[in-house]
């Protein structure tokens, strides 16, 4: 054999093993799509206009409030999945660090699952109450900035 | 005559070239052509994010349009293959749900364990063909997230009737 043919067989076997291994998804991820893409869809974009709210742009914003870090636990579809409190704060760090990375405040500690196990247990009667506080707060926080700059 | 200079140019090239180059050797160039266009296609690109992931890396048995088929383990509804779609894509005339209900499958001819998305097709009347309902994880409605009860076309961009229903592969458990 010449060395074109060996080299186009081995250039074959390599395409082979490359489409034929799927990856195994991340835990966290794999826990996302589970518990919120439904809704949220893959790429966090959600429904703004149907109350799902998007992650992408937005999520990272409510670390930097005082509140935002138990709210994101405290709402019902972080505090009522059937994740446990590990994969719970696994799935949040997921998402902030890969829909809002831009947006985390500077010295962002990822959630733990013993930091969020007594946030969950507390029941919030009046979540979207506390949700649009928390966009106040926000949003006030962003008009001191632009205007300190 | 005089377009001898054409011919004794013509017969001239013709030589040359049957001097120069083989049959076979044509054979061979024409071969590397059609099986290099096509194997540039499977080319081992990162495809993680895109939606389904790469269907022929996917051992799979059994008939897609029966209701035992693998992937159906969660499903409740009409098999978009028996009505004019696929497994994957809405049948003409309808528009894929964005919003849905995601479970897993066991696979028997792999023996992994698969991340399904159970897209609606919407926009038609109830298919009525193939109807499929397994429940594996479902959930009661208060567990939104994992109840497959819910007619993912209202609420979802489409927001038409339901149709039929899709099972997407988008994941696989480690």
């Amino acid at each position: 054999m010449s060395a074109r043919t060996l080299s186009a067989a081995a250039f074959a076997c390599l395409m082979m093993i490359g489409s034929s291994s799927l990856l195994a998804t991340e835990q966290r991820q794999f826990d996302y799509m589970l518990n919120c893409q439904g809704c949220h869809l893959p790429d966090g974009s959600g429904n703004p206009q149907r109350q799902v709210p998007a992650f992408s742009g937005q999520l990272g914003k409510f670390l930097s409030v005082p509140g935002g870090r138990a709210y994101l636990v405290q709402v019902p579809g972080s505090a009522l999945s059937g994740l446990s409190d590990e994969a719970l704060a696994g799935v949040l760090n997921w998402m902030l660090e890969t829909f809002s990375a831009a947006e985390l405040p500077s010295g962002f500690k990822p959630y733990t699952g013993t930091e969020l196990h007594e946030w969950r247990q507390v029941p919030v009667p009046d979540i979207e109450g506390v949700r649009n506080e928390l966009l106040q707060r926000i949003a006030h926080q962003e008009e001191q900035q632009r205007k300190g700059t | 005559m005089a377009i001898k200079w054409f011919d004794e140019a013509t017969e001239i090239f013709a030589r040359t070239t049957a001097r120069n180059t083989s049959r076979r050797g044509f054979l061979g160039g024409l071969g590397t052509v059609l099986i290099g266009a096509g194997a540039a296609t499977l080319l081992p690109v990162y495809r993680g994010s895109a939606f389904a992931q790469s269907a022929s890396a996917l051992v799979e048995e059994g008939d897609p349009n029966s209701c035992d088929y693998w992937r159906y383990c969660a499903i409740d509804g009409f098999l978009c293959g028996c009505c004019g779609g696929s497994t994957t894509s809405c049948p003409p005339g309808t528009v894929r749900s964005d919003i849905t209900w995601i479970g897993t499958c066991h696979n028997p001819a792999d023996g992994k364990d698969y991340v399904i998305s159970y897209n609606d097709c919407c926009g038609k009347e109830n298919c009525g063909r193939c109807i499929c309902q397994r429940d594996q994880g479902d959930s009661p409605m208060y567990r939104p997230q994992s109840s497959n009860d819910i007619n993912w076309c209202a609420g979802s961009h489409a927001d038409m009737p339901y149709h039929c229903s899709l099972s997407v592969v988008i994941g696989v458990k480690g």
